[in-house]
């Protein structure tokens, strides 16, 4: 390759390096020791002390809090996410690009700003009450189900598009072939089309399950504060500057990333659901 | 000839995409254990055609029978009747054996003891219980039933041992007879074929031809094929429909539509041919290239202005002293087994097929025999 692209490529190698490879050794390394901001540098030293925190209560309902709302959210992304794939993908419609752009039009706002309007509309008092009434949501914020819709809102899409590609992937002549040989277009379905796009739902179940697990900006807001994930606990930790718990608790987290890295390369050898 | 049962009759079909007749008021009949092809270029209408007669597509006009039933509006899976798709259409995702067994597979109970026979399921149940013929030891019956016949079914197409294979892991040609196969276990009364040999190269492809029309006769299933390959649909053939433009140009025996082109469409795309203006002077008697030749078999109005058809292969070669025309050779070409002369003759250039090899600028004398000389009628819009 020429020598001058290779050289574009390098400062994002280095700020690869620097704040990602670095910071995550580092984080590994903080993991296995007792730093916190309380002690000078000079006193760190490796120990295993502190990992007794995974075994404490609050750790461990935060762990079942995160994989409970990772999973309904993933299944619940899955159910509803799936056949609004397969409708675009049905649908008549010329510029599917447009549809799909629609559908993550709301990822062009920020997170947090999307999350706290949500805030708002789940409030007794909240915005769509004052403007036409009523609010079908009202008087459900700090609640469990609060917590699930958001999260299902916000990562709903990442469940749509790769099952959307992976089922426009689907040769429509497989569908004849099912038909032709005497198969009703609702077991073809079955049969034919849920098998081959299950690639997408794999990639889009990791890609849902993933951040939802580790996340930590929607339970809070919209629980109030009420429901603590994992992702709360580690946000705790480093604000309170115990940096080797919070280290040790995203350490176990990037151990299940890894883990579902590892799934998603078994399923999609060529890596084409993932967008 | 026997006479034979219609098996698929199309009368007065049409189908319109976007204000244009894909397929043109076309009638049709198909009899029982016939190869039919419908030949044509893409675009004149036989896929879609095929499509119709599948239940794919619903003709807008017209009506789809089979079995003296009208069959317009049925489902493709309420069908009798199987298709070999252009490029296989295999289930990726299942192995060669489930590919077969597929259709199979998803049918419900009762069309399977059907298909089976109730009575012999029935025994061959009783026969493993040693008394009543239980639920259970019926299905275990008609599951041994279909791996034996999907088996079967890859034995005819001799792919024996490839069971398990994926169906990407096989080539285009073992790809092919897996859905072959597939559509066969079925024992379809109608099988359709959508190009199914257009991927392989030659060799295969011809050989393909030949097991082709082996197991039509075999079989005894109806064959619809559709292919754009004039030399194919000669092969295998008893029929042949020549289509364009939605429109069916001519029908009949390979051999008549070869001899006999309808017309200049016809001649031209069945394999090489001179077509040479003419004039039909009397009975048997035709005039071109100035010369009074001999004819036989055709009634024009004396003086017709006819197109005379001869085929390259059909002219005889003889002395320049004792031929009927007499020309040069402009054009040489050896071919294998033939030499592909072009001959001018006043204006015109004739092609033509000779074992004998000729330098390019020697002079050339022609002869042809009355049966060899085809007429049509000359077509005004052309």
């Amino acid at each position: 390759m020429n020598k001058l692209y290779r050289g574009l490529a390098r400062p994002y190698q280095i700020w690869l390096i620097i704040l990602v490879f670095i910071p995550l050794l580092a984080m590994v390394l903080i993991s296995i020791s007792n730093y916190n901001a309380s002690l000078s540098l000079s006193e760190v030293q490796i120990t295993f002390a502190d990992w007794d925190l995974l075994f404490q209560h609050q750790t461990l309902v935060a762990f079942k809090n995160s994989l409970v709302y990772a999973s309904l959210t993933t299944i619940i992304s899955f159910v509803l996410g799936y056949f609004v794939a397969y409708q675009i993908k049905q649908s008549r419609i010329k510029n599917k690009f447009i549809i799909l752009t629609i559908i993550i039009l709301p990822m062009w706002s920020n997170l947090i700003l999307r999350t706290e309007g949500l805030l708002n509309i789940m409030e007794e008092n909240n915005i769509l009450k004052s403007i036409i009434g009523f609010s079908l949501l009202g008087n459900i914020a700090g609640t469990p189900f609060a917590v699930l819709f958001g999260l299902v809102f916000t990562y709903m899409p990442f469940m749509i598009l790769p099952i959307y590609t992976a089922l426009e992937k689907i040769d429509i002549s497989l569908e004849e072939a099912s038909q032709d040989l005497g198969v009703t277009p609702f077991k073809t379905f079955w049969k034919v089309i849920f098998p081959l796009s299950l690639k997408g739902v794999v990639t889009g179940s990791i890609m849902v399950f993933l951040p939802t697990m580790a996340g930590f900006a929607i339970p809070k807001i919209l629980s109030k504060g009420n429901i603590v994930l994992i992702g709360n606990i580690i946000d705790q930790k480093f604000l309170y500057t115990t940096f080797n718990d919070g280290s040790l608790l995203a350490v176990v987290i990037l151990i299940v990333i890894l883990g579902s890295l590892l799934i998603i390369t078994r399923f999609d050898k060529e890596g084409e659901t993932l967008l | 000839m026997e006479k034979k049962k219609a098996l698929i009759e199309l009368i007065d079909v049409t189908k319109t995409y976007d204000d244009e007749n894909v397929v043109d008021n076309i009638s049709l009949t198909i009899f029982e254990n016939e190869f039919v092809t419908l030949l044509g270029p893409s675009g004149c209408g036989k896929t879609t055609t095929l499509r119709m007669i599948a239940g794919f597509v619903q003709p807008d006009k017209g009506s789809v029978i089979i079995n003296g039933k009208l069959f317009n509006d049925l489902p493709p899976y309420a069908r009798p009747i199987h298709t070999v798709f252009q490029r296989y259409a295999l289930f990726p995702h299942l192995n060669v054996f489930d590919n077969v067994a597929f259709g199979l597979n998803n049918r419900s109970w009762d069309y399977l003891t059907h298909f089976f026979g109730l009575d012999e399921v029935t025994e061959e149940a009783i026969k493993i219980t040693g008394g009543e013929p239980t639920k259970a030891a019926m299905k275990k019956v008609v599951k041994s039933k279909i791996d034996k016949a999907v088996r079967d079914a890859l034995t005819m197409v001799k792919l024996k041992g490839f069971e398990n294979r994926k169906v990407d892991q096989i080539s285009g040609g073992q790809q092919q007879r897996v859905a072959l196969a597939r559509a066969l276990v079925n024992r379809p009364q109608i099988l359709l074929l959508d190009e199914p040999l257009a991927a392989l190269d030659l060799k295969l492809r011809q050989a393909m031809q030949y097991e082709l029309k082996e197991m039509q006769r075999k079989l005894g299933i109806t064959f619809v094929f559709v292919t754009h390959d004039q030399e194919e649909a000669m092969t295998m053939s008893d029929r042949i429909v020549v289509m364009k433009d939605g429109v069916i140009q001519q029908l009949g025996t390979p051999k008549s539509i070869y001899n006999e082109p309808v017309n200049r469409y016809v001649a031209n795309f069945i394999g090489e041919s001179n077509i040479i203006p003419g004039t039909y002077v009397k009975k048997d008697l035709v005039n071109f290239l100035g010369v009074d030749f001999a004819c036989m078999g055709y009634n024009f109005a004396d003086g017709e202005k006819v197109d005379v058809v001869i085929r390259p292969e059909d002219f005889d070669v003889v002395d320049v002293t004792k031929a009927k025309i007499t020309g040069k050779v402009i054009f040489s070409l050896f071919k294998g087994v033939h030499n592909e002369l072009e001959v001018q003759i006043g204006e015109t250039v004739l092609l033509l097929h000779t074992y004998e090899s000729y330098e390019i600028g020697q002079p050339i004398g022609l002869s042809i025999d009355p049966y060899e000389i085809h007429m049509m009628k000359v077509e005004v819009n052309e």
